[in-house]
Formats: C-alpha cells, sequence, structure tokens
C-alpha cells in the first residue's frame, strides 16, 4: 500500500487532503472574533501593515483587483475607496464563515457597487487568466495547503503589467527579537485565544503555522519559479511580517 | 533585497518618510474633521480615486491623499504615477487649502501644481468650505439644552469681547493722538499730505519753467541745442 502523502499542519503532519478542513475548524472558530483577536495579537499594528500593503500595491481608480483570503476584508475595503466605480475589487476567503462575516461587515459601512464576493480555493480560482491588474493575499498564504498552486494561480490571473503582493507573516532578522516574540507567540498568544474567543488551540496553530511558513528568500524564490520578475520583499517590525511584491512582465 | 525593518512609509523618494503610526493618525482625524460637516464632504466627490500627492518643500517629505466616498486615505508615498502634485512651504499649503480664494498663493510662486490642476482646486476648495456646525457637535455629547447654553454664552461672549475691544481701540487712539500727541490726527495727516502734494507740483512746474528758459536762454546766444 502506497505512503499517504502529508503536509504541515502547524508543527503536524496531517494527509494532505485534511490540511484544508482543519484551517476551516480554525477559522470557523475564530471568525466571530476575527477583528477583535487581531488587533489583541498585533498590538493593532497589523492595520498599519495593511496599510503598507496599499501603498505598494499602488492601485489606480478604474483598475481590477483580486484580494484572496480576505477575511473580514480590510484590504478589500480600501481598495474599493480607490479603483472608484469604474473598477472592481473582489473579495474572497475559501472560509464561508468569514466571508459572509466580511460581507456583512462591508455591507453595514455602506460598500457596494465595486465589490463583488466568491468563495474560492486560492489553489483553483474560478477567474479567467488575465483579468486582474493587482492580485494580493493577506495572511492567507500560510494556510493554504500547495502554496506553489496558489501563488502560479496568481500569476494567471494577472494581466501583463500586474502585480501580486503577499503579506505574510515571516521570520524575524534578528535573534534576540526572534526569541522574544517566540516567548510572545507560544505563550501569550493561545492564552489571548483563550479568554477571547475560549479557543487556546487554534492560536496554538497560528503560532506553528507562522514558523512553518518559507523566511523571505524562500517566499521570493517560490515567486520567481511561478513567473514572477523584480521580485522584491519588504520586512516590517522587524520581519515579523513581510510583503512580497511581484509584477507579471 | 529589503527596506529597514520597522514599519515605515514605503517611500524611497522623500527625504524624510512619515511614520506609518502618524499617517493612521493624520488620516484618522482629517477623516473625523470631515466626518463633522457632512453636507460639505460631498465637495470631495469630484476628486474621488485621484492620487494627490503633497509635496511638503523644507521637510522633505510627500502625503499621498486618495478621496473615496467613505474616506480620504492617507499614505506616504503611494507607488503609482500621481495625478496631481501639489508643492509648496507648510504655511503657504495651509493657507492654499484653507483659503476661500487661492488667486494669491498661486500667482505669487509660493504653491505650485503640476498635472491636474481642476483635482488640487477641487480638494481645496472642498477642505476650505468645510463648515463645522460646533454646537451641534457639542449637542451630541452634552445635550441639546447645555450646548444651546454654552453656544449662546460664548456668543454673548464673544460680542461682549468684539465691543469691548472697539471701546479699546478708540480710547487708545483718542490718548495717543489728542493727549499724548504722540500721533497725528487724520485730519493733520490728510492736511499734510495735500501739502506735499501741493509742493511736489510746484517743484515740477518750477522744473519745467527752469527747463524752457534755459532754452530759451540758449536760443538768444545762438547755440541751439
Amino acid at each position: 500500500m502506497a505512503e499517504q502523502e502529508t503536509t504541515h499542519f502547524g508543527y503536524q503532519q496531517v494527509p494532505v487532503e485534511e490540511k484544508a478542513v482543519r484551517v476551516r475548524e480554525v477559522f470557523d472558530s475564530v471568525a466571530s472574533r476575527y477583528d477583535l483577536m487581531n488587533d489583541l495579537m498585533s498590538l493593532g499594528i497589523h492595520r498599519l501593515w495593511k496599510r503598507h500593503a496599499i501603498a505598494l500595491a499602488g492601485v489606480r481608480r478604474g483598475q481590477r483587483v483580486l484580494d484572496l483570503a480576505s477575511g473580514t476584508g480590510d484590504l478589500a475595503a480600501r481598495f474599493a475607496g480607490i479603483v472608484g466605480p469604474t473598477g472592481q475589487v473582489v473579495m474572497t476567503d475559501i472560509n464561508e464563515a468569514m466571508l459572509s462575516r466580511g460581507r456583512e461587515r462591508q455591507l453595514d459601512q455602506g460598500r457596494v457597487g465595486n465589490l463583488n464576493y466568491a468563495l474560492a480555493n486560492a489553489e483553483r480560482l474560478p477567474f479567467v487568466s488575465e483579468y486582474f491588474d493587482c492580485v494580493t493575499i493577506g495572511f492567507g498564504l500560510r494556510n493554504v495547503t500547495h502554496k506553489e498552486w496558489a501563488i502560479a494561480e496568481m500569476f494567471r490571473v494577472l494581466r501583463p503589467g500586474g502585480r501580486a503582493l503577499i503579506l505574510e507573516f515571516s521570520h524575524p532578522t534578528s535573534k534576540a527579537f526572534s526569541r522574544v516574540y517566540d516567548l510572545y507567540s507560544f505563550n501569550v498568544l493561545p492564552i489571548l485565544g483563550r479568554l477571547v474567543t475560549n479557543d487556546a488551540e487554534s492560536y496554538r496553530y497560528l503560532a506553528e503555522s507562522i514558523r512553518m511558513h518559507p523566511d523571505q528568500e524562500g517566499l521570493r524564490t517560490m515567486m520567481d519559479t511561478a513567473g514572477f520578475e523584480r521580485c522584491t520583499y519588504f520586512n516590517l517590525t522587524g520581519g515579523v511580517v513581510a510583503i512580497h511584491r511581484g509584477y507579471k512582465l | 533585497m529589503t527596506t529597514d525593518d520597522t514599519v515605515q512609509d514605503p517611500g524611497a523618494r522623500a527625504d524624510f518618510a512619515i511614520p506609518a503610526g502618524l499617517l493612521a493618525a493624520i488620516e484618522g482625524a482629517l477623516n473625523q474633521y470631515i466626518a463633522l460637516d457632512p453636507e460639505g464632504a460631498r465637495a470631495f466627490a469630484p476628486t474621488y480615486g485621484h492620487i494627490i500627492c503633497i509635496d511638503i518643500a523644507g521637510l522633505g517629505t510627500r502625503l499621498t491623499l486618495i478621496p473615496g466616498p467613505d474616506r480620504v486615505q492617507v499614505f506616504g508615498a503611494y507607488d503609482a504615477t500621481p495625478d496631481c502634485l501639489i508643492r509648496g512651504a507648510p504655511l503657504d499649503l495651509l493657507r492654499m487649502m484653507t483659503a476661500k480664494r487661492k488667486e494669491s498663493q498661486l500667482s505669487s510662486g509660493a504653491v505650485q501644481i503640476e498635472g491636474d490642476a481642476a483635482v488640487a482646486q477641487a480638494l481645496s476648495d472642498a477642505l476650505a468650505g468645510l463648515a463645522i456646525d460646533w454646537e451641534e457637535q457639542l449637542a451630541k455629547v452634552l445635550g441639546d439644552p447645555i450646548a444651546n447654553q454654552i453656544g449662546r454664552t460664548l456668543r454673548a461672549a464673544g460680542d461682549w469681547g468684539g465691543r469691548t475691544g472697539e471701546t479699546l481701540k478708540a480710547n487708545l487712539k483718542e490718548y495717543l493722538e489728542e493727549e499724548s500727541r504722540l500721533l497725528p490726527t487724520r485730519y493733520e495727516v490728510d492736511e499734510f499730505l495735500r501739502q506735499v502734494d501741493g509742493l511736489r507740483d510746484d517743484v515740477e512746474r518750477l522744473a519745467a519753467r527752469i527747463a524752457r528758459l534755459a532754452v530759451l536762454a540758449d536760443a538768444e546766444r545762438g547755440d541751439p541745442r
């Protein structure tokens, strides 16, 4: 009998087909308090990281933007204001609970018209090729089972001249800071998770999944391999987070 | 290939990059201010989606504003060519943004606009046109009766201040002109200026007469000039 193919789920090895189910369980569990938890976990700095990503995306009015793993739609909301009524922003997530929550939030804040929603797996996007001017994924890539498939799909749906931005937790550049960060991730974070969402395990997974995610150079190589050109990355907060950007030329 | 490892504005073009936290605070404060006048906020509509770059001379820094229906987004450098660039010293920019008439700042060259000037004009018109009803805002916090009372007290204080100021000015003028005689009165100044004008005319007439006589004297000597 052939050995079953496995992948990582945090520090555990799980069958490939099981990772998506497990990730969905994590986000189903945290969806209702996702925004609050993000603020607590990052001390509000995630808003600054997202602003940075928007500035690097350089989207203009009238353009089409695809935001993958949108969550509650922080990036998509800003893009919608920039592209205006002649542009289009598509907000997607693989998790129905998260996407519904994001959609409700956008509607409550009066954003309609140029904002569309799609329940989609980043590994197999339901969009035609060469359609979008910009594709972003914020804090989502590390939860994707086959990251290289997702990056290839981002490349496929981009128009020539378009750019992809990956905002994701990464690896601190300083060893001393890295130790403090580990202490915070594995001790403080699960406690916060238990207090706010009554779910320490999900936040332990988040901390572990960040450690298993490729480092800055590793992810840049993956983008190069997918065909992206002029790939660069920008370390934020000592490398806790990095923004990778590549162009389809 | 990395930038430095702090959260900063991504613009490498600016000499001084405004920290991202400060940019977020500026954006929050600006939008709260605009929200205080919902009617006036509609004037931003012609600027929606336009990338407006403000180059603050002297500080070597840039701000990028992208107005939209729900908020004005504020960045340091934005990685796209701006629709218009407004360049000037901080005070000149502030004057242009808040003044009803911008001609003096523009014609003197204190503020320069490159690109779509209509967008820059629409933005500064919208900002200058914001009229905040502070009494209404106060009423949301303290309730109508107290806000109304405070408003009336402040208006009365303003009226009293205005009247007192006028009286003080008149008294000071009278003291300087009539009692201490340190300054001339308006009538004395007018008379003095009239005499200066008369003297200047007399001098000009005399100069003309001398010139005419000089020509006549030369003619009599047979020395045509």
